[in-house]
């Protein structure tokens, strides 16, 4: 089911193949794991505080987006950048699976 | 084994548990306990982590005295007057309510041949791992003239709670053109980018008094500090001629303190009557890790890069400022990292819960005025035996006033994280 929220949107054909054959974008428990990290930031109950901000409920394809662009050096920021270096292309679907579960949060 | 175990339980409200506990555990019926000592941001989050992930399978045990933790992280806002103490203290409740049974009182010893811990009132609680991240003991011999006795007349504030609205107190109290002289300690201690964080808020409490002809002077062992040009630059814009920092080849050596005089003499200067002494002394592991033999000679516990468990006893973990975590800073953050790969190999071990490949997060935010906030971390992970940095990065001298202000905005947001994430 989460996986198939991701493949239903309209993701550019790269994406597919970079993740479909590993099927690990559904892996909601490496997703979890890995998600340890982020909410020491953002929080888990998608409350925004300061200039941190709600990374839950995002559509997959724009949380993967964001984070291939940290991880490429494209988009500022060192602290997300530093993270997003250490990720692979399923770890990073696999928190896009994850943080999508839980829903939007309180703004 | 039962009655003595009923015995050992005594008052913890486990008494249903108590003959389960007694019964092999792979008979599936008994739920293994973790105990953790220390309420910090490693055992709280562990203890979290460990009650929420585990489903009420796991007797998850929280020893920590106190019933409010203030925070160290933070603490120089306090100093600085951007943060109230209510705002950098909290409460154990919502921990509580994820099913750790919290015990607030001190824990005495670890009996490691028993997997026993004792508690202060004697009371004995088994475990089957034990989760140690009880932070720093200071080294009260490490300054020529100053010991505990001496705390009060010149405070550390290195442990957060009473020390920390002494200092403020005492910092509140320096008048126009008094001296605050600080005592740096050595390597490797909590929060390396701290005492120099805590100069910069001294400065900026003065500063706002209009109290400018103050001084605050750093006697340092150390030839350099964290994100020193940094600070550095911070201090020269924005406090000029308010701190000066000595390193060992400028002050050479420091001799002594004087509590009675409020004196500190180094090798290059003795500074009379000083408004205001902060000692920051050298540190090691809490005394229990010690206690227990599962420090090393550097006062410090070794651990397993890719787990946080002991090198010296495979039943228990060791987090925080306690441990040897490698190229990981002492730092809340560190601690609530490590924390969480310690409750996922616990979970393994206890549980059989699926278990990743430990990965290991940082950054420390430091504010130097307000509106300017530097920072400084990286991404850890276990290589060649150690905790190593995978990537890093520091602010840099000269950058964008906006991009100090966006700094200072996730250092606010990342408090909030944590602490939701520790104790919410």
């Amino acid at each position: 089911m989460p996986r198939a929220r991701i493949f239903k949107a309209g993701v550019c054909a790269a994406f597919f193949t970079c993740v479909a054959p590993a099927f690990a974008a559904d892996d909601i428990a490496l997703g979890e794991y890995l998600s340890a990290t982020c909410v020491t930031c953002h929080q888990k109950s998608g409350k925004v505080t300061g200039g941190v901000p709600s990374i839950t409920g995002w559509p997959a394809e724009q949380f993967i987006a964001v984070m291939e662009a940290y991880r490429k050096k494209e988009r500022e920021n060192e602290v997300m950048r530093a993270l997003a270096s250490g990720l692979s292309t399923d770890d990073i679907a696999a928190l896009a699976v994850y943080f999508r579960t839980l829903g939007p949060g309180k703004k | 084994m039962l009655i003595n175990r009923r015995t050992l339980l005594r008052g913890s409200g486990a008494a249903a548990g108590v003959f389960v506990l007694g019964a092999p555990a792979l008979l599936g019926q008994a739920r293994q306990r973790v105990v953790i000592i220390g309420g910090g941001p490693g055992g709280a989050t562990a203890a979290k982590y460990l009650a929420k992930d585990s489903e009420g399978k796991l007797d998850v045990v929280l020893v920590e005295p106190k019933k409010q933790f203030t925070t160290c992280f933070h603490s120089n806002l306090f100093l600085g007057d951007f943060k109230s103490f209510d705002e950098i203290t909290h409460g154990y409740e919502k921990i509580a309510a994820q099913g750790v049974r919290m015990n607030h009182q001190m824990a005495g010893s670890i009996d490691r041949d028993k997997k026993e811990v004792v508690l202060a009132d004697g009371l004995r609680l088994p475990y089957d791992r034990l989760v140690l991240s009880p932070g720093i003991d200071l080294k009260y011999d490490s300054v020529p003239g100053w010991s505990q006795q001496h705390e009060e007349t010149m405070p550390h504030a290195w442990q957060a709670g009473d020390q920390t609205r002494l200092l403020k107190a005492r910092l509140d109290a320096v008048p126009d053109g008094g001296t605050i002289v600080m005592i740096a300690p050595p390597n490797p201690y909590r929060c390396p980018p701290g005492p120099y964080e805590r100069a910069s808020m001294m400065a900026h409490v003065l500063k706002a008094k209009g109290r400018t002809k103050a001084k605050i002077v750093i006697i340092d062992p150390k030839e350099t500090f964290s994100k020193q040009g940094l600070f550095q630059e911070g201090w020269e814009k924005y406090y000029p001629g308010m701190v000066e920092w000595l390193g060992p080849k400028v002050h050479d050596g420091l001799k002594s303190v004087d509590p009675k005089t409020n004196t500190v003499e180094t090798g290059f200067e003795t500074y009379k009557n000083a408004a205001l002494v902060n000692v920051i002394p050298a540190q090691m592991a809490g005394k229990i890790a010690r206690d227990a033999q599962l420090a090393n000679q550097s006062g410090y516990c070794p651990i397993q890069p890719d787990s946080m468990k002991s090198t010296i006893d495979p039943n228990i973990y060791i987090l925080g400022d306690a441990c040897i975590a490698g190229e990981m800073p002492k730092s809340g953050f560190s601690a609530n990292s490590q924390a969480k790969v310690a409750a996922m190999m616990i979970r393994g071990e206890l549980l059989g819960a699926r278990t990743f490949p430990a990965r290991y997060a940082n950054t420390c935010w430091s504010l130097i005025e307000t509106g300017d906030v530097v920072k400084v971390g990286g991404a850890y992970e276990a290589k060649e035996g150690a905790i190593k940095a995978s990537s890093t990065f520091v602010s840099k001298t000269g950058e964008d006033a906006d991009l100090r202000k966006q700094n200072a905005q996730e250092n606010t947001g990342w408090y909030a994280g944590i602490i939701a994430d520790m104790f919410g």
